[in-house]
């Protein structure tokens, strides 16, 4: 029985420490409880992917990993110390970087306002810039626009540029498909795979699996508020069957 | 402000405004308004001499200080990583946390730099205008109709708008003399409407907003519909309470319950405009302004005939205002109503023709051969029209066209797209609030004077609608009243309503804190403690036959007691106020519903009431408190006191929760507030042991119900 127990260290990278360690971690909204006790690890340099139907409770998740939220019980752990109830500023500032769903820039600023803004986490700005626009030339001819006049996929580009320069040690990433054509999101997710090259450990959330499992190291299948499985990506192919489908 | 954060526009719009009204009631504590401030020039010697006009020190230096402060203000908005902060805030505030910055600082520091170049322009106006409270605030106006030229964003524009008022302000003042006048309407007060005008002109050329499809707020409280039966049964309450009360209070204090009432019905009317649609005015004391004038003029004989001529044209001029209005949301349409207040009490309230001798006395009702002669039958007048009106909105919200309002609040997008007509619904709702607030002032039965129906007065309304709990019609006549009580309750009191309602909330809602009033409609307590919202809720009091008999028989010995002169009226006022604080919430636990059982110590919580209302009644209030405000204060004091005191004989605390002795393992987690002795004992019971409470909780629920191995 303790072998379907979420979290019970069954997988295949649970050779090298875990960078991000969620513990038991319950989170609800007002009185809704929204996680039942998550258990979660992002190994060290691995892409692990989070899956699982709407309202599984993967956006909320990132919350309180990124420390948005405050969990209701259980713990958060980065590279072995306690991270739990430390606030979302300070995690950004020891180098975690998070790409919220769908809403990653600042609508208002211009696209080096933007990457001015990813500064506070201790890089400096002609740094910042440099990878941005050798990464993304289209955000170099547009740094003087507005940011919320740019197209979808571009302003995808700026979040993630974000992700790219502060050479984070963990990555965190919400929906990055939602809403953009399948070429954008294919080159979205070669840049995460890029970053991943990198030694940087990635936590990235997707309702829409074929793409992610591409880039993926480890899978996590999602279902109301509780993790039903951890595998590689081939092994949780069922799982993820019966999470979408209810079978 | 950082509790408001999330909340809704009105929300945040209404808690600055009742900040601004504070302020102002502290400023006048400190400054009476009858002492003089006079401040000479800060540089009086210098005198430049430009094309013929002469600038002096003081002017220069504040054209100066204007220049300077201009330029410093775009460098560190657009060239420094704080000030682009500072907008990065508007935009998404927890994004910029997500970078690692500090949103609660930055938007401190924009506060913080906000007000003090305000304060900035106080120190240079003050040579200019002599410094009184209200007008300086009032300056706000100004300010925006200069900043809203540039759209509140551009430097430059504000530069230019404030360039262009100035100079308009000064060429009207030039070109018209005292006695100006076009045709009948005097012009001698147009210089200073000039601002009003200018905003709400700038405000029309405003390009459109765009319907935005924004994420909806997924944790907002649903608002809950009201319930007609109950409406009806408070209207019957608040009318036989007010002949009640009514009769037994002297004139003057009759008068001033009139216009409680008034200002109560002029709340009323906030409801459905910006309770149910989500709109927001500042002007509501403009049109209740219309209504009494149309009243005075018009209808002196009181007949009923002229206070539907009163609410019909009040609703014609709502729907007018509402005209232009349509595009606007949030800010823009407050500004705008904001400027409509204060162009209608320059130009319109002040005209002679208007308001003879500045004031305009409504008469009494008169229904046909029925004819009400007194305060008192006036009293009762407006309690009815409250009681109706508060029905006719509680049925309109249960209608299809109630719900098509509560849809237009929470998407516009979503009804646009759906083939609704917003335009006719905002105009339909504007023109009713205004009909509602123009037959407060029609059926006001007293005299008005101009200074009535300023911008000063509307802002209050609006606030304390939604401080009591906006969308509700009880909420409206706790804050309408108590704005009508204020000349009463002195500066004390208005400057802490926020907290005295805060008070009275939670007392009439034990356990329950999910008003939709100041608590920003978004769950801000941890939300373990939201958890406790859903234990050990006591039972509406509707269908207790028994406790609402109680109650009647418990008021009729209050008042039977006060007619008789067994108790003062200050002593009868301090009852009811328990009674409907302190005892009435918990009655329910005492007298339960059939089927249920009774909850906590019943006898010695009986008893301990009656004794409560019994000394309360007799305190000599009036003899023991000098000052009237703070006897409220110390009434509600005393409630609280009383409340909690009734909940602590009764085993119930504060927040609700059944206190549970003698733990039971079924109390875990549901219905209990339990120590962490009780509940090291309930978990002994069911086979939690040491080694369990190390593992992580899913297998220690694996292996409590009977299946996995440690």
């Amino acid at each position: 029985m303790s072998a379907q127990i979420p979290g019970s260290r069954s997988g295949a990278a649970s050779s090298s420490k875990p960078l991000l360690e969620l513990r038991g971690v319950t989170a609800a909204y007002g009185g809704i409880q929204v996680l039942h006790g998550v258990d979660l690890e992002v190994p060290e340099g691995a892409v692990l992917a989070l899956l699982g139907p709407n309202g599984a409770g993967k956006t909320t998740t990132i919350s309180v990993a990124c420390g948005l939220m405050e969990p209701t019980a259980g713990k958060v752990y980065m590279a072995g110390a306690d991270v739990t109830g430390v606030g979302a500023e300070e995690l950004a500032r020891r180098g975690v970087v998070t790409v919220p769903e769908g809403k990653g820039i600042f609508p208002n600023l211009t696209v080096k306002e933007n990457l001015l803004m990813a500064t506070y986490a201790g890089v400096d700005m002609d740094h910042v810039e440099a990878v941005a626009y050798e990464q993304f030339p289209r955000l170099g001819e547009r740094r003087t626009q507005v940011a919320g006049t740019l197209s979808g996929g571009e302003q995808q580009m700026l979040a993630m540029a974000r992700g790219l320069a502060v050479n984070p040690a963990v990555l965190l990433l919400d929906e990055l498909s939602m809403g953009l054509a399948p070429l954008v999101v294919e080159e979205l997710y070669g840049i995460v795979a890029r970053i991943a090259r990198t030694g940087t450990s990635i936590l990235v959330v997707e309702q829409f699996a074929r793409t992610v499992l591409g880039v993926a190291d480890l899978a996590a299948v999602m279902v109301n508020g509780r993790v039903r499985a951890v595998g590689r990506p081939s092994e949780i192919e069922n799982e993820l069957s019966a999470a979408y489908f209810g079978v | 402000m950082r509790g408001i954060e999330g909340a809704q526009e009105v929300v945040k719009i209404v808690v600055t405004v009742s900040l601004m009204v504070a302020l102002i009631f502290v400023a006048l504590w400190i400054w009476p308004e009858d002492q003089a401030h006079p401040l000479g020039n800060l540089v009086s010697t210098g005198e430049l001499k430009v094309a013929g006009v002469t600038l002096t020190g003081q002017r220069l230096l504040t054209i100066g200080t204007a220049i300077v402060v201009a330029i410093v203000l775009r460098f560190i908005l657009r060239g420094t990583r704080l000030g682009i902060a500072m907008r990065a805030v508007v935009d998404d505030r927890s994004l910029l946390k997500l970078n690692g910055g500090r949103p609660d600082r930055t938007s401190m520091l924009s506060w913080a730099l906000g007000a003090s170049l305000a304060a900035v322009s106080g120190v240079l106006l003050a040579s200019e205008q002599a410094p009184s409270v209200i007008p300086l605030t009032l300056l706000v106006v100004n300010a925006y109709a200069a900043a809203v030229v540039g759209r509140l964003r551009s430097i430059p524009g504000a530069f230019a708008g404030s360039i262009v008022l100035g100079l308009a302000i000064s060429y009207v003042g030039a070109y018209t003399p005292a006695d100006a006048a076009w045709g009948p309407i005097a012009l001698d007060n147009l210089q200073r409407a000039v601002p009003a005008i200018m905003l709400f002109l700038v405000i029309l050329a405003q390009p459109q907003v765009r319907l935005r499809a924004h994420s909806l707020q997924r944790a907002r409280r649903p608002m809950p519909v009201p319930n007609q039966r109950l409406a009806a049964i408070g209207g019957l309450v608040l009318v036989a309470t007010v002949v009640g009360i009514g009769s037994l209070m002297s004139g003057p204090d009759q008068n001033t319950l009139l216009k409680g009432f008034g200002f109560a019905i002029a709340t009323l009317s906030l409801v459905p405009l910006t309770g149910y649609s989500g709109q927001i005015s500042l002007a509501q004391l403009t049109f209740t302004g219309i209504g009494a004038v149309v009243m005075a003029s018009w209808g002196a004989s009181g007949d009923v005939f002229w206070v539907f001529v009163a609410v019909a044209v009040c609703s014609a001029v709502g729907a007018l205002v509402a005209l232009p209005a349509l595009r606007l949301s949030g800010i823009y349409l407050a500004l705008a109503t904001a400027a409509f207040a204060i162009f209608c009490y320059w130009m319109v309230f002040q005209q002679q023709d208007v308001m003879p001798g500045s004031t305009a006395s409504v008469p009494y009702l008169k229904i046909g051969p029925l004819e009400v002669g007194s305060d008192f039958g006036q009293l009762v007048v407006l309690a009815v029209a409250f009681a109706v009106i508060a029905n006719v909105l509680v049925a309109l919200r249960r209608s299809a066209w109630g719900r098509r309002l509560t849809a237009m609040r929470d998407s516009p997008v979503a009804c646009a797209t759906l083939g609704l007509n917003l335009m006719s619904t905002k105009v339909g709702v504007f023109a009713l609030s205004a009909a509602i607030a123009g037959a407060g002032g029609a059926l006001a039965g007293r005299t008005f004077v101009v200074d009535d129906f300023g911008l000063d007065q509307s802002l209050p309304i609006t606030m304390l609608a939604v401080v009591g709990g906006i969308g509700s019609v009880g909420g409206a006549l706790l804050g309408g009243l108590l704005l009508g009580v204020a000349p009463i309750a002195t500066t004390a009191l208005a400057a802490n309503a926020i907290g005295v309602f805060r008070v009275l909330q939670r007392l009439g809602h034990p356990g329950d804190l999910g008003h939709a009033g100041l608590h920003g409609d978004r769950p801000r307590a941890h939300p373990r403690r939201c958890r406790s919202r859903h234990r050990g809720r006591l039972p509406g009091l509707l269908p207790l036959r028994e406790a609402i008999a109680a109650a009647i028989v418990a008021a009729a010995a209050l008042w039977l007691a006060a007619r008789t002169e067994l108790i003062a009226n200050w002593g009868l006022f301090a009852a009811v106020v328990v009674l409907a604080f302190a005892v009435l919430p918990v009655l329910p636990a005492i007298l339960p519903p059939p089927g249920e059982n009774r909850r906590g110590r019943v006898g010695p919580t009986a008893v301990w009431l009656v004794v409560l209302l019994a000394v309360t009644a007799l305190i000599p209030w009036e003899n023991a408190i000098g000052s009237t405000g703070f006897r409220l204060i110390a009434i509600l004091g005393w409630t609280v006191l009383g409340a909690l005191t009734t909940l602590g004989i009764l085993g119930l605390d504060p927040t609700g929760r059944l206190n549970v002795s003698g733990a039971s393992p079924d109390h875990i987690g549901l219905d209990s507030s339990l120590g962490d002795a009780e509940a090291m004992v309930a978990a002994a019971e069911v086979g939690v042991d040491e080694e369990l409470l190390s593992v992580p909780t899913p297998v220690a629920l694996e292996v409590l119900r009977g299946g996995g191995d440690r």
